[in-house]
């Protein structure tokens, strides 16, 4: 071997194969000169100092190539003059003799396999026999390297000269020879290279085992060709492939018992042979598969062939052809098959093994679509697997975790319904496997999955099947580590959950079992906890109102529909309720108030007792919970708001509310607040009406002034001027609300005074300033409009009279 | 120029998502700025608003929380136009003109955009201008028995605002055209 020396090894084969491709050339040359003057002998004697090269020893698989590939260029012009020799009638004597004198058996072997190819062009003798002698006089190199490329030599100059006609065929002559005599060439020619290769494992010392197993993967191409040639040979039919071929090449791979070897041979056969004869030879490739050797990995391999003919089964179908032919039952045949190999291998990783049941699912769903039963049937072996290897939780971080990933996820995204998913019973049992992490990935695939899909999820029965399966987005799990997940991711979790809640959804006329499925979800829901209902319940909660609302227009079909809407109420009520132990005051108190409008919009019996109980929690939970000033101010402006839009009450129930509101107005905190919590409550006497007064509003105008007036009086109590003003031109616009609207307890006198205030008395005081331009803006705005009113009196006769308003 | 306006989405809570049929229309790169009349309500809706336009405006709904940093009320400057945008929970009564007209006359805008009442409005009053996107989910309203999902596209040409609302109806894409001059 080549001594390091000075130079490093890689330089030390770069100047090696520069000293032999110069030889290369100076002899091809020469070898040319001859022949040009028709001394072949000379020639010959060149070509056999050129071939020489070839003997070394020095040269790595990859240099070696290189000056393998230099030399057969040239050998092609010999091979060429030669067949014009022949041709024009000037047959060489004895030429097989002459090239006999070449010294040494490699240069003499190429020069006999380039002289056979010529003799077979020419059709000077048995082509069967030629072929046949050719072949087994390669056995006279041994030495891996040099053999290899000495019968790839062989191969591609017989490439297309080999008898590829049936046996009937009547030019299949007993000179000219069969497909029998083509196979058996190919076969013979691929065992003796495999056996070369094989042997190359055992060359040198076993430290250099790694750099080894790199070359000989580099040479795998040249054993592999052989396979390819086989694949080629147009008349051999499926007999032949199944009696001939395909155990020829068996039984070589599997009795060479080298794991690299088999492992590429067996995935080359699969590449290289045509789908429809690997379905017709699947019981003796598997057969083989488990006699290989224990380090192949033979799923990667089984994992290839089922993928091809999934990918086969899906083409047929796509012709309009049954995928499988009926009588090959494919999926059985895999699925057994994998039984063994576990059995056979019981040291191969489960990860492996799962592996291969991902691609079985694959399978199913590409060659038999419609039997959903096969894909449990994977689940189920999955689990069995599990089982032996005892495993309680897998790690979700382990191979083994994410190749069951790979197996959860692949039903779900093909269904594209989780009610599909509900149809496989060891789905769920498989999910359960995995630890909290794996689970919980899964469940978020699951969410997002229907969502994207917008499945509906329509019986209870469903709900709670599906529930089960998103068990760690919706209650804390007894292997879940409880530590800082950050709160965004939580909130983020928690939303798709929420999102969910709206797929649920019954039949269109089905009102129970809508009610039935909310029930059952909010008892799901509520093992969430305190951190998790503030997200699930209101969806839940939105829904009962809208399924309220569906028995109310629905009421002619169901003599029991008031009950129902009672109970719905009472529903929400308690949902909301338990928000309130939650600690949470502002959600609540909105949800009270929807809840007390969503029961006023719905007549049934106890409607109105039902309103009023809601619009009583929210103010006791205002009065009880909400210190902030600003989510006081809030949450009054929404309490009076509601109130003005709640009619079914009756003038009893409504007047302490009212009075209510106003008492609270007055208690906040800012006086500005006050001021403007007034000004709203004042509506609640003008537009808001009874149940007595039967939709029409109360137009209560004495109280809206009392209201106006105090909150005028709360503005001049603000010291600041500029605050005051922008008060009172809020104000002078809600005196004309009401004038405008028939409030005859108003006057143009109280408009004049405001005006005046602020002209003549505030905004004198002000500096100039952004602010004094707003207020002065909002003025200017609010007494355009007034003129406007002024100047082009209304002609209704109940209309309020501008005249005598004062505007400069 | 074109300005998104939408609002009262509520979700999760009130709705899943967005109709398909409305995602579909809403590509990114058209949209020069999104007015938005509030309660999204959740930061997956915000930051989907987001790779919409880059300038997007949000006030306050009563569903947004108190804590979050969206102002009560709003007012932008888009070509000729001064706008204003309020959730509208505020304006008592909900959705009466004249206390909207108020509302206008207090922040001296042209254009004026509340939701709240999650049906859709365009009108003119007194020569200015009033927009309600309504719900673009379709929400649902305790109040508004029948809510159809809207939104608003404002194109603004220097003192022409063409206002088209899109409204699902009957899982169809429905589109009205209103315009309005500022005098």
């Amino acid at each position: 071997m080549s001594k390091s020396g000075s130079m490093s090894p890689l330089e030390d084969q770069d100047k090696l194969l520069d000293e032999a491709l110069s030889v290369v050339k100076v002899q091809a040359l020469q070898m040319k000169r001859c022949l040009d003057k028709r001394k072949l002998m000379d020639a010959l004697k060149h070509a056999s100092t050129m071939l020489g090269e070839l003997r070394t020893s020095l040269l790595s698989p990859k240099s070696y190539y290189e000056l393998y590939m230099a030399i057969c260029d040239e050998l092609q012009h010999l091979e060429m003059y030669l067949l014009d020799e022949f041709q024009n009638g000037r047959k060489v004597t004895d030429l097989y003799e002459l090239v006999q004198y070449a010294g040494n058996i490699i240069p003499r072997l190429y020069l006999l396999v380039t002289v056979g190819v010529v003799y077979i062009k020419t059709n000077e003798q048995s082509r069967r026999d030629i072929l046949r002698d050719l072949v087994e006089m390669c056995r006279g190199v041994q030495h891996p390297l040099r053999g290899l490329f000495l019968r790839n030599y062989l191969l591609q100059c017989t490439r297309n000269l080999l008898p590829d006609l049936a046996e009937s065929d009547p030019l299949a002559t007993e000179s000219y020879g069969n497909v029998r005599d083509a196979v058996d060439f190919i076969q013979l020619n691929f065992s003796e290279m495999n056996k070369l290769w094989v042997r190359m494992a055992y060359q040198g010392h076993s430290r250099d085992k790694e750099r080894r197993e790199r070359e000989r993967q580099e040479l795998r191409l040249l054993v592999g060709t052989n396979l390819v040639r086989l694949a080629q040979l147009d008349s051999v039919d499926v007999e032949l492939y199944k009696k001939v071929v395909l155990p020829g090449i068996l039984e070589q791979v599997v009795s060479c018992r080298d794991a690299l070897a088999q492992e590429y041979l067996m995935e080359c056969i699969i590449q290289v042979f045509p789908d429809e004869v690997h379905l017709d030879t699947l019981h003796t490739y598997l057969k083989a598969c488990a006699e290989l050797h224990t380090d192949v990995k033979v799923h990667v391999i089984l994992v290839a062939l089922v993928e091809r003919l999934a990918a086969y089964g899906q083409r047929q179908q796509a012709l309009g052809q049954p995928p499988i032919p009926p009588h090959i039952p494919l999926f059985d045949i895999f699925s057994d098959q994998i039984g063994n190999i576990a059995q056979a291998r019981p040291e191969m990783p489960s990860e492996n093994l799962v592996s291969l049941q991902v691609s079985l699912i694959s399978l199913a769903f590409r060659c038999y679509p419609d039997q959903i039963n096969l894909v449990d049937k994977v689940l189920e072996s999955t689990l069995v697997a599990l089982d032996k290897i005892a495993v309680e939780k897998v790690d979700f971080d382990s191979s083994l975790g994410k190749e069951l990933n790979r197996l959860l996820r692949m039903p779900v995204s093909h269904y594209n319904s989780l009610v599909t998913l509900l149809q496989l019973p060891h789905f769920g049992q498989v999910l359960q496997r995995l630890d909290f992490n794996g689970r919980k990935s899964i469940a978020l695939h699951l969410v997002n999955n229907a969502l994207d899909n917008e499945t509906h999820i329509t019986t209870q029965e469903h709900v709670d099947a599906v529930l089960n399966m998103l068990a760690p987005l919706i209650c804390d799990q007894p292997d879940q580590v409880l530590a800082g997940q950050d709160a965004e991711d939580f909130a983020e979790e928690q939303n798709l959950m929420a999102r969910l809640i709206h797929l649920l959804a019954a039949e269109e006329s089905d009102l129970d079992q809508q009610y039935r499925m909310l029930t059952s979800a909010r008892k799901q829901f509520g093992a969430g906890g305190a951190r998790r209902i503030p997200f699930t319940l209101p969806p839940l909660i939105y829904e009962a109102f809208k399924l309220a609302r569906k028995y109310f227009d629905a009421r002619q079909e169901d003599e029991l529909w008031e009950k129902k809407c009672e109970k719905i109420f009472t529903f929400c009520h308690q949902c909301i309720a338990a928000l309130v132990k939650a600690e949470l005051a502002e959600l609540p108190l909105r949800l009270f108030l929807q809840g007390a409008l969503a029961a006023s919009q719905i007549i049934f019996g106890t409607h109105e007792t039902l309103a009023y109980e809601f619009i009583s929690q929210a103010f006791t939970l205002y009065e009880e919970e909400i210190s902030d000033s600003k989510a006081q101010f809030a949450a009054l402006t929404l309490m009076a708001a509601s109130l003005e839009k709640l009619d079914c009450f009756s003038e009893e129930n409504s007047a302490p509310v009212r009075s209510k509101c106003a008492l609270l107005a007055s208690a906040l905190l800012r006086k500005p607040d006050q001021c403007r919590a007034l000004i709203l409550v004042s509506n609640l006497f003008w537009s808001s009406t009874t149940k007595e007064l039967e939709g029409k509003p109360m137009r209560d105008g004495k109280k809206v002034l009392e209201c106006l007036r105090k909150a005028g009086k709360v503005a001049t109590e603000c010291l600041d001027p500029g605050v005051q003003a922008q008060l009172i031109v809020e104000l002078v616009n809600a005196y004309v609300h009401f004038f405008h609207q028939g409030n005859q307890h108003i006057t143009v006198t109280h408009i004049n005074e405001l005006i005046s205030k602020v002209r003549q008395d505030l905004l004198p005081q002000l500096e100039n300033s952004d602010e004094k331009e707003l207020i002065e803006r909002h003025l200017g705005a609010s007494c355009e409009m007034l003129r406007h009113r002024r100047d082009n009196p209304s002609t209704t006769s109940d209309a309020p009279s501008y005249q005598g308003i004062v505007l400069d | 120029m074109l300005v998104l306006v939408l609002g009262d989405l509520h979700v999760p809570n009130r709705c899943n998502a967005l109709p398909a049929k409305f995602k579909k229309l809403l590509v990114p790169g058209r949209i020069h700025h999104i007015l938005c009349t509030g309660n999204l309500c959740s930061k997956e809706t915000l930051d989907y608003l987001k790779t919409l336009a880059s300038d997007v405006h949000i006030v306050r709904g009563d569903f947004d929380k108190i804590s979050s940093t969206y102002p009560e009320q709003k007012v932008v400057t888009v070509g000729q136009f001064k706008i204003g945008l309020a959730h509208g929970h505020q304006i008592v009564p909900w959705g009466d003109p004249e206390s909207l007209a108020s509302l206008q006359r207090q922040l001296g805008v042209d254009i004026l955009i509340t939701g709240h009442t999650h049906k859709f409005e365009a009108y003119e009053h007194d020569g200015k201008f009033f927009i309600n996107p309504g719900s673009a989910t379709g929400a649902y309203n305790p109040i508004n028995k029948f809510v159809i999902p809207s939104f608003v596209l404002m194109d603004i040409q220097s003192s022409t605002v063409v206002t088209y609302v899109y409204q699902l109806v009957d899982d169809e894409v429905k589109v009205e055209r209103i315009e309005y001059k500022k005098n």
